[in-house]
This record gives C-alpha cells, structure tokens and sequence, in this order.
C-alpha cells in the first residue's frame, strides 16, 4: 500500500473495516510520514475533544422558553382563529345564496317536525297574539292569515340557521300535513320566486310585502297550493287595513 | 406526555451543545443565540415528523446547519471550501507538545479554519458524531466528509507546526 493520507484519518476515527484498518497499520509501521500523520492527528483529536464548550449566554435558556411560549401562543390562536374566520366568510356568502337558504330552511323544518313535542317559543292561533310576542322581542312579523288551505297556525319560534342568523319559523298544523313559513331577515340573491325539492321537502322562497317569506312542507302541491292562498290572504289583510302598514306590528 | 413536554424534554437539554456548534460557525455570541434561537423555533415546527427516542441532537444540529447555509446563501456567501491538491498542503511533523501546548492556540487555528472544513472537525472532534451522522447533519456523501475532516486537521497541524516549529 502507498501512502494514503485520507485513510489515515479515516483510521484514527475507527471508520474503516478490518482489511483496510490492517492495510493502514502494516503501511505505517514502514511509513514514518503516515505514522507521524497518525499520531498528530490521534493528538489533535485528543485536544480538540477537551476543549471546553463556549460560555452558554446568561438567561439563554429561558429567552428560547419565553419565544417558544409566545409561539405556541399564537399558533394555538391561529388554529382557532383560522377555521372560525374561514366558517364566517363561507357563511357570510352562503347567507344570500338561495340553494343555501332553502337547504337552511328544509332542514329546519324537519328538525322541528321529528319532534316529539313542536319546540315552539309561543303557542297560539291568533296571528295578532304572536306577532305580540314577536314584537316583545323587538321583531314585527309580516301580515299572516291563522289559516292557510286548511292549515293553522298554531305557534312559532326563533330557528337558528347555520348561517348564524335566527329566523322567525311559524308552525302551521292541520291533521294530515305541516307547513312551516320562515321569515328570512337578511337579502336572498333571487330574480323571481325561488322553488325546489330540497332534502325531500318542497321549499318555497318568495317575496310577501316587503318580506323574504320561505315555505317548507312534505307535499309540492300541498306547498304551491299555501303560497297561493297565502298570496290572496295577504292581499286581502292588507286590503281590509289600508291605513295600517303591511307589517302587523304589536297592539300597545 | 403531551407535544410540548416531550418537547422540552428532548429538545431543551441539547441547548448547551447546540450553542458551542452555532458560536464555532458564527464565531460571536450574538449570531450565535440568533442561530440557537431560529433552530428551537424550526424545530419546535417541525416536531410533528420528529421521532421521540431517536438522535435529537443529529436532528437539531442538522437544522442549526441548514439554518447557517440559508443565512450564508442569502448573504450571498458560500460556506468557503479551500480546494486543495492531491492531499493538500504538506505538513511537516509537528512535535506532540505543539498539538499540547495552548488552547487558545488551537481555538485560534480552528477558527482560522474554512467554515466547511471546520464543521465537519468539530462534528467529529468536539461532538464525536459519527462519519454516518456527520454525512446526514451537513447533508454530503461520507466519502466528502471523510476528504474535509482530513484537510480540516491537515490545515490545523499546519497551523500549529507553523507558529510552533
């Protein structure tokens, strides 16, 4: 073997197998060049080794605790932070989106429905005695008849909706069918009336007054026949009161 | 255990080993705690494909390590490489007690020492990692870091016989 220097260091750092380890040794006991190599580096390894480490910086140690705490801070913030915002801007576009809303309002009304009792917040068959208390809470109703089609009113409630607004939902009930008529309060993008099957219910939207009124019921025809008659019985309400605005606002 | 415990637990007791390599790189404390610091931050990230139980300490120095050639590359610097001839410069035999004689002398000869080559010296030398790991941290075939460990020492011997012999 002649000289080879890398082999040498690779020696010193117990890197090399058996046959190249032999190789190295016998070369260097014939090779003083190799042997002083061997030993200088054996001894600069040595002292490097022992070297003492640089002087740790005074509070390093809580300055990298401190920056990992705030780190952990804020990401914990935007794990949060992040979904909610990326939930209110779906939400915020999906509010006017009438696919959206009547998907909203379907699932309302089955909810309400499959109940064992209606979770109505007021009972009541007089359209004047819920609109009251829908006016104690500071919300004036559109004019609505107490019967539509052979449906009646019977209650209502606030529904909260997915899209993080609370609509007002009137039940209407006759024996063999439910209707539920949802006052939508934030602006439906919708050239026309607004009609589909959604989730297995009929779902109308449409404009009654100056209100977004949507009808949900099991039935197509069931739900066409109540807008109509709903149509011709707020026209009619309004008719009879020509002074009174076309919202039925709480009696004092 | 939860992220942030085993974090602290693995991660935390290298602090000590992890400056010394970062003030050997850096040669100041400042850059040093900033280079520290930025590789606690990248780890603390990076946690989730770290292993609890294996080398903790290859795995940071392999951060702090991109970290520095990151830094150098955007300051338009290259960690410097000395190309050297064959087996580099010769080095007449150094009397033991020049290799002995004073830390500060051998500090000194370090520094003065390419960064490529003085990274992987002071892996092997003061860290005692092995070829295999040392391969991993700097990211280079063991073939190169056997090469630079070899012209580092060589450098340093000619250093030290040079102001001694």
């Amino acid at each position: 073997m002649s000289c080879d220097r890398e082999q040498i260091t690779a020696h010193v750092d117990d890197a090399l197998g058996d046959v190249a380890r032999e190789a190295v040794e016998t070369h260097a006991a014939e090779c003083e060049t190799c042997r002083v190599q061997l030993a200088d580096e054996r001894t600069l390894r040595a002292r490097l080794r022992t070297l003492p480490s640089p002087e740790l910086p005074f509070g390093l140690e809580q300055r990298v605790r401190a920056r990992l705490k705030r780190r952990r801070r804020m990401s914990r913030a935007t794990r949060v932070a992040l979904p909610l915002a990326a939930a209110l801007v779906v939400a915020l576009w999906a509010r006017g989106y009438a696919p959206f809303v009547a998907w909203e309002l379907s699932r309302d009304h089955q909810h309400c429905f499959a109940m064992e009792t209606l979770p109505a917040q007021v009972w009541g068959s007089e359209p004047e005695q819920v609109a009251r208390w829908y006016g104690e809470q500071g919300d004036h109703l559109p004019l609505l008849p107490a019967s539509v089609g052979g449906l009646s009113l019977v209650g209502g409630r606030y529904c909260p909706l997915p899209d993080v607004s609370f609509a007002p939902h009137l039940y209407y009930v006759s024996d063999e069918a439910q209707v539920s008529v949802f006052v939508v309060r934030h602006g439906v993008r919708m050239r026309d009336d607004y009609r589909r099957r959604v989730r297995g219910n009929a779902v109308a939207l449409l404009r009654v007054g100056r209100d977004l009124v949507g009808v949900v019921g099991e039935d197509d025809d069931r739900v066409a026949d109540f807008v109509s008659r709903l149509r011709t019985s707020v026209a009619a309400l309004g008719e009879q009161e020509p002074s009174a605005a076309r919202i039925l606002r709480p009696s004092s | 255990m939860n992220r942030e415990e085993t974090f602290e637990a693995e991660v935390l007791p290298q602090l000590r080993p992890l400056f010394g390599m970062a003030y050997r790189l850096t040669g100041n404390a400042h850059d040093a705690e900033d280079l520290v610091q930025e590789t606690m931050l990248r780890a603390y990230r990076a946690f989730d494909r770290y292993r609890p139980g294996t080398n903790a300490r290859a795995w940071l120095f392999t951060i702090l390590h991109r970290l520095r050639t990151d830094a150098l590359r955007r300051k338009g610097r290259r960690p410097e490489t000395v190309e050297l001839v064959d087996d580099g410069p010769p080095v007449p035999p150094v009397h033991e007690e020049s290799l002995t004689s004073g830390r500060e002398d051998i500090v000194r000869a370090l520094e003065g020492l390419p960064e490529s080559f003085r990274a992987a010296v002071v892996l092997r030398d003061v860290e005692e990692f092995s070829y295999a790991e040392i391969a991993k941290i700097l990211e280079i075939p063991v073939g190169t870091v056997m090469s630079r460990i070899h012209r580092g020492r060589a450098l340093l011997r000619q250093t030290l016989s040079g102001r001694l012999g």
